[in-house]
């Protein structure tokens, strides 16, 4: 039995029950950092003496009884979310050596549970991008296939669950950040409904669409997290004011007469026909469970990327303007004055995608652009909310392919920026409407890669998608990558 | 030639909110550079506004004070441009949506009441201040005034003259401070005025170019300054060139204006609604309940004064032109309610001493009842008028009441008839000489006699008392 | 147009980059024109995610962040940020 790739409620069980301490657990996983991770690159940092120090305290907790469900399991974090005293650096130059004053607020609800932080991880520069390729310091790789990308933005974050180097990891998903590295790594992403989770303290990237979520190796785990980040936030004027609950309780319920829709359009030509046939056999899978299945049609799916890429590159480049090196960050040593000193710290700081973005978004709303593309986009988000409220009407919930095909090689797409963006179809519409989804593996290709599936679900509904992905994960063997 | 000069004004006011308007940090005046500074204020990364209740109270309130309407759903909007005084590099402001639009202050100058309407008033946030060290070419920034809540007042451009222009922004004091909102301290910066002017012939069917004039820190610099760019602009059009639409920043020591940047090369603020701050909507009910807490404004009080109480406008005027005058004495009038005693006792005695810096209206150690009551004893006649002043100063030092400090000093009347009698019999006594000098015919002497018995009895009957009495006895020799 | 946005960004290009950063946007912008086939127009209102006056934050203050912690990560001179001078 590999420790290193058991799930979080059987962690919980070994370490209450004494079979292990917190400590060996983080020793293990440390171990495994060392063999391995030199090749696949997931960790910017690893905070070995923090971890172990976490895990002491921990252990403390879990020997008098009072450990709470994540005690003394270790977790990595992506590094675009602010741990206190603890280089963030949003894989940028620009935040080479930026040492954050303060926790995100999610880093503090885990600490209440005294979970054992591991380090932080890798993701494509400031969120941006689809394969962690942009990384200014670890160019993630595929635990499955070290020629191919773990996906992106959160590809450090799966990279490293998926490998076995902890029990889970947060990411964060503004266009599909959580939930395809999930699907390219073979393991299981939750990105909730935007307001779920407090985003303060995530460097922002696109302010209506961030959110940060859990990858883990189960729906259930990826429930346990959201139970410990999930609620409502004074620093955070969007988190939403909704009654949280334990998003682990709809598991086992029964799946008969669940409505389950599924739009056309994202098994169009565009996907390749393995992951279609793989996904509509595992919807198959929850006809014989009793679900009913229905076709719907999401008209404005092709304008999504354009709408996802107009709004979150306008938002991007003005979220990204503070960074200039005068209060923080990377400060060039060339420009005599302002204006020349913080063009010279952006332009040497920034990656190719981060500039591009901010163009993009700077065109967007710029005199004179504003109405027909950043004004369009926001018209067409509101039509495509509209599709999916007219087709939750009849469901409960959607299930697309999480990609259109699965992982990319490291150098496929690099020089492409337009194919990159395109290949987000599956999931900015889910970013764009706010609504939670989780996506799950439900098959391999015939190289042996990762088929994730997407289940949607209604805004604040994660009990249910958490319920159907359980449903489906129980009966499904998933395979750990050989790392050796 | 003489053009008509068309004038709108820009006036940024502090609120006076405990926090600031999208962080928790004080929202004091001054402190240790960087003291009062948090992440968001700093805009460090991942940090997020949360808006201030209070702050959108008090902008919907000046809106109510100034006549606007309150738009029921309003919307925040970031304004994007690179300064070292913001650290987010953008400004979170409004745009379409501000909290109130189409207000109207009435103004009297030059003789004339004129209306002035207000376009908007929105919500945003202050930036922060840079010190220049010209001999490092650095300049050092402090956040401290990062996210002090602002309303910009924006007028439509109804002004035609320098003495309009003041009188507009005293008008707007006068209200904000009535309504509570800013304490109006130009020097201090809590009150900022930018001045858009252009000019134009009677015959001129369109506006003139505007110049925009900026660093405007007191109302005579605003007097200046459009008095300056009326004979500049004049000038330059009567030589057949051209105003160019600019921004223009006033010297006050030279009472010049010089061209800062070309206001065509504007920036492109790319505004967009931001999306950290939730849109804020009222219900009739809210608003209704923000008006209630509006005292009662300036103009009604200038009403009641002249009309209810007769009072002269100019001393009405003067009693309205400080809420905290105004309330004085409208407690004071509780108490004892002689309008004008009150009110002459008010500006002969007060606030002259509050303008020799001698009383501070904010400190006062006594209240309008103890000050009401001074005044009704010495209408009354418990004290001499004289006597009165002299135990207002004491009544400042103090706080005593008037009463006591009468009795203690000995100033109190008391009329007492068989006391005034033996001490005027005594005066007559003593100064038998002068007595004889009357009984002789010598009438001037009465006023030397008066003064003794006035000495003698000093702040134990009136002087009305004193002479019935003596001339009484003088009578009868 | 790059120049322009570049300036509104406060970034700048090589010569080198400069090519390729334009052929990039002008693909980029191939893909986004296509929402100008449909017509659809942005409703302020329906945005609205129904908050009131009323559910804001209280005006109550807390302790600012330590000096020392708000410039350890900046250029800092006497309590202050060091910012080289602005040319008007």
């Amino acid at each position: 039995m590999d420790i290193t790739q058991l799930k979080i409620h059987e962690l919980r069980k070994m370490l209450d029950e004494k079979e292990i301490s917190s400590v060996e657990l983080t020793n293990e996983y440390l171990k495994k950092i060392d063999c391995f991770d030199e090749k696949i690159q997931s960790f910017i940092t690893v905070t070995k003496e923090f971890a172990l120090e976490n895990a002491k305290n921990a252990q403390s907790l879990i020997d008098s009884k009072n450990a709470d469900p994540l005690c003394g399991i270790p977790i990595a974090i992506k590094d675009n979310i602010c741990t206190e005293n603890i280089k963030t650096t949003c894989s940028s130059k620009i935040l080479e050596n930026f040492i954050p004053t303060y926790n995100a607020t999610v880093i503090n609800k885990l600490k209440n549970e005294n979970f054992v932080l591991m380090g932080k991880v890798s993701l494509d520069e400031f969120a941006m991008g689809g394969s962690t390729q942009t990384s200014a310091f670890a160019k993630t790789k595929n635990p499955f296939d070290l020629s191919k990308v773990p996906g992106g933005s959160s590809g450090g974050s799966a990279a490293c669950v998926s490998a076995g180097f902890c029990a889970a990891s947060l990411g964060s998903d503004t266009g599909g950040s959580i939930r395809q590295p999930a699907a390219f790594c073979g393991v299981t992403g939750l990105k909730p409904t935007y307001g779920r989770v407090s985003r303060y303290g995530l460097v922002a990237f696109a302010s209506s669409l961030d959110q940060i979520g859990p990858i883990a190796r189960s729906a259930h785990d990826c429930g346990t997290i959201l139970n410990a980040i999930a609620g409502w936030d004074t620093m955070d004027g969007t988190s939403s004011k909704e009654n949280t609950m334990d998003f682990t309780s709809k598991i086992g319920q029964d799946i008969k007469s669940m409505k389950i829709a599924v739009p056309k359009e994202f098994f169009a030509e565009g996907i390749d026909e393995e992951i279609r046939n793989t996904v509509l056999k595992s919807v198959e899978f929850y006809k014989s469970l009793g679900a009913e299945i229905i076709e719907c049609s999401m008209p404005s799916l092709k304008y999504a990327i354009s709408a996802y890429y107009l709004i979150s590159s306008a938002e991007a480049s003005s979220n990204l303007s503070r960074f200039d090196g005068i209060k923080y960050g990377y400060r060039s040593t060339q420009g005599d004055n302002y204006n020349e000193l913080i063009i010279n710290s952006r332009s040497e700081g920034f990656g190719m995608e981060v500039k591009r973005r901010i163009l993009l978004g700077n065109y967007a709303l710029s005199s004179g652009y504003y109405d027909a593309y950043y004004g369009k986009a926001l018209a067409l988000k509101q039509k495509i909310i509209a599709e999916y409220n007219e087709i939750f009407k009849t469901c409960d919930v959607i299930i697309t392919p999480t990609t259109p095909s699965t992982a990319f090689g490291i150098d496929e797409n690099i020089s492409d920026p337009v194919k990159m963006y395109q290949a987000d179809i599956c999931t900015v519409t889910v970013n764009i409407a706010s609504l939670p989804a989780i996506s799950t593996t439900c098959g391999y290709d015939k190289n042996g890669m990762p088929i994730g599936m997407s289940i949607i679900g209604k805004k604040f509904d994660e009990a249910t998608i958490i319920q159907v992905a359980d449903a489906f994960e129980k009966q499904f063997n998933a395979i750990s990558p050989n790392l050796a | 030639m003489s053009y008509i000069p068309v004038i709108g004004l820009e006036i940024h006011a502090e609120l006076l909110t405990e926090s600031k308007v999208f962080c928790t940090c004080s929202a004091e005046f001054g402190g240790d550079t960087n003291s009062r500074c948090c992440p968001v204020c700093t805009g460090m990364p991942g940090t997020l506004p949360v808006i201030n209740q209070k702050a959108v109270q008090y902008a919907v309130k000046a809106g109510f004070a100034l006549g606007c309407n309150i738009n029921k759903f309003s919307v925040f909007d970031r304004k994007n441009y690179f300064y070292p005084d913001l650290p987010k590099a953008y400004q979170i402001s409004q745009l379409e949506r501000p909290l109130c639009i189409d207000g109207i202050v009435s103004i009297e100058a030059e003789g004339k009441t004129k209306d002035i309407r207000i376009n908007r008033i929105h919500l945003e946030e202050d930036a922060g201040k840079l010190i220049h060290d010209d001999f490092n070419a650095v300049s050092l920034a402090d956040y401290n005034r990062c996210g002090i809540p602002l309303i910009e007042i924006v007028t439509e451009p109804d002004i035609g003259s320098a003495e309009e222009a003041k009188a507009f922004v005293e008008k707007v004091s006068l209200l904000l401070q009535y309504a509570g909102v800013c304490d109006c301290k130009m020097e201090q910066g809590s009150l900022r005025c930018d001045v858009n002017i252009s000019i134009m012939k009677p015959t001129d069917k369109e506006l003139g170019t505007r110049a925009e004039i900026k660093n405007l820190n007191s109302l005579k610099s605003i007097v200046k300054a459009i008095e300056y760019e009326i004979k500049r602009q004049s000038k330059l059009l009567d030589a057949g060139e051209r105003v160019i639409q600019e921004t223009r920043r006033f010297n006050d020591n030279h009472g010049d204006t010089k061209s800062m940047r070309s206001k065509e090369d504007a920036h492109d603020y790319r505004y967009f609604p931001e999306p950290d701050i939730l849109q804020v909507n009222f219900t009739d009910e809210m608003l209704d309940d923000i008006k209630a807490t509006l005292p009662e404004l300036p103009y009604k009080r200038l009403e009641r004064y002249i009309n209810e109480y007769k009072l002269s406008e100019v001393d009405a005027k003067i009693l309205i032109n400080q809420k905290i005058v105004s309330d004085f004495y409208d407690n004071a009038l509780k108490v004892y309610n002689n309008p004008s005693s009150i009110a002459n006792f008010i500006i002969v005695e007060l606030l002259r001493r509050v303008n020799l810096g001698e009383i501070d209206l904010e400190k006062l150690s006594f209240t309008p009842e103890q000050f009401a009551n001074l005044i009704e004893m010495a209408d009354t006649e418990k004290i001499s008028k004289n006597d009165a002043k002299a135990v207002f100063r004491t009544l400042v030092e103090t706080g005593k009441n008037p009463e006591d400090i009468a009795k203690e000093q000995g100033l109190l009347i008391v009329n007492d008839l068989s006391k005034v009698d033996e001490v005027i019999s005594q005066v007559l006594k003593d100064n038998q000489k002068i007595v004889d000098q009357y009984i002789g015919g010598d009438v001037k002497v009465v006023g030397f006699l008066m003064g003794q018995c006035t000495k003698s009895l000093k702040g134990v009957c009136t002087p009305k008392v004193i002479k019935e009495v003596l001339e009484n006895k003088l009578k009868s020799l | 147009m790059i120049s322009y946005l570049s300036k509104l960004s406060k970034l700048q290009f090589s010569d080198d980059e400069i090519k390729t950063v334009a052929d990039d946007m002008t693909h980029i912008m191939d893909i986004m024109d296509t929402i100008k086939e449909i017509d659809v127009t942005y409703d302020a209102l329906a945005d609205n995610k129904n908050v009131y006056l009323n559910d804001l934050r209280e005006d109550k203050s807390a302790p600012s962040m330590p000096t020392e912690l708000i410039l350890k990560n900046a250029t800092n001179s006497e309590n202050c940020f060091v910012v080289p001078k602005v040319i008007e």
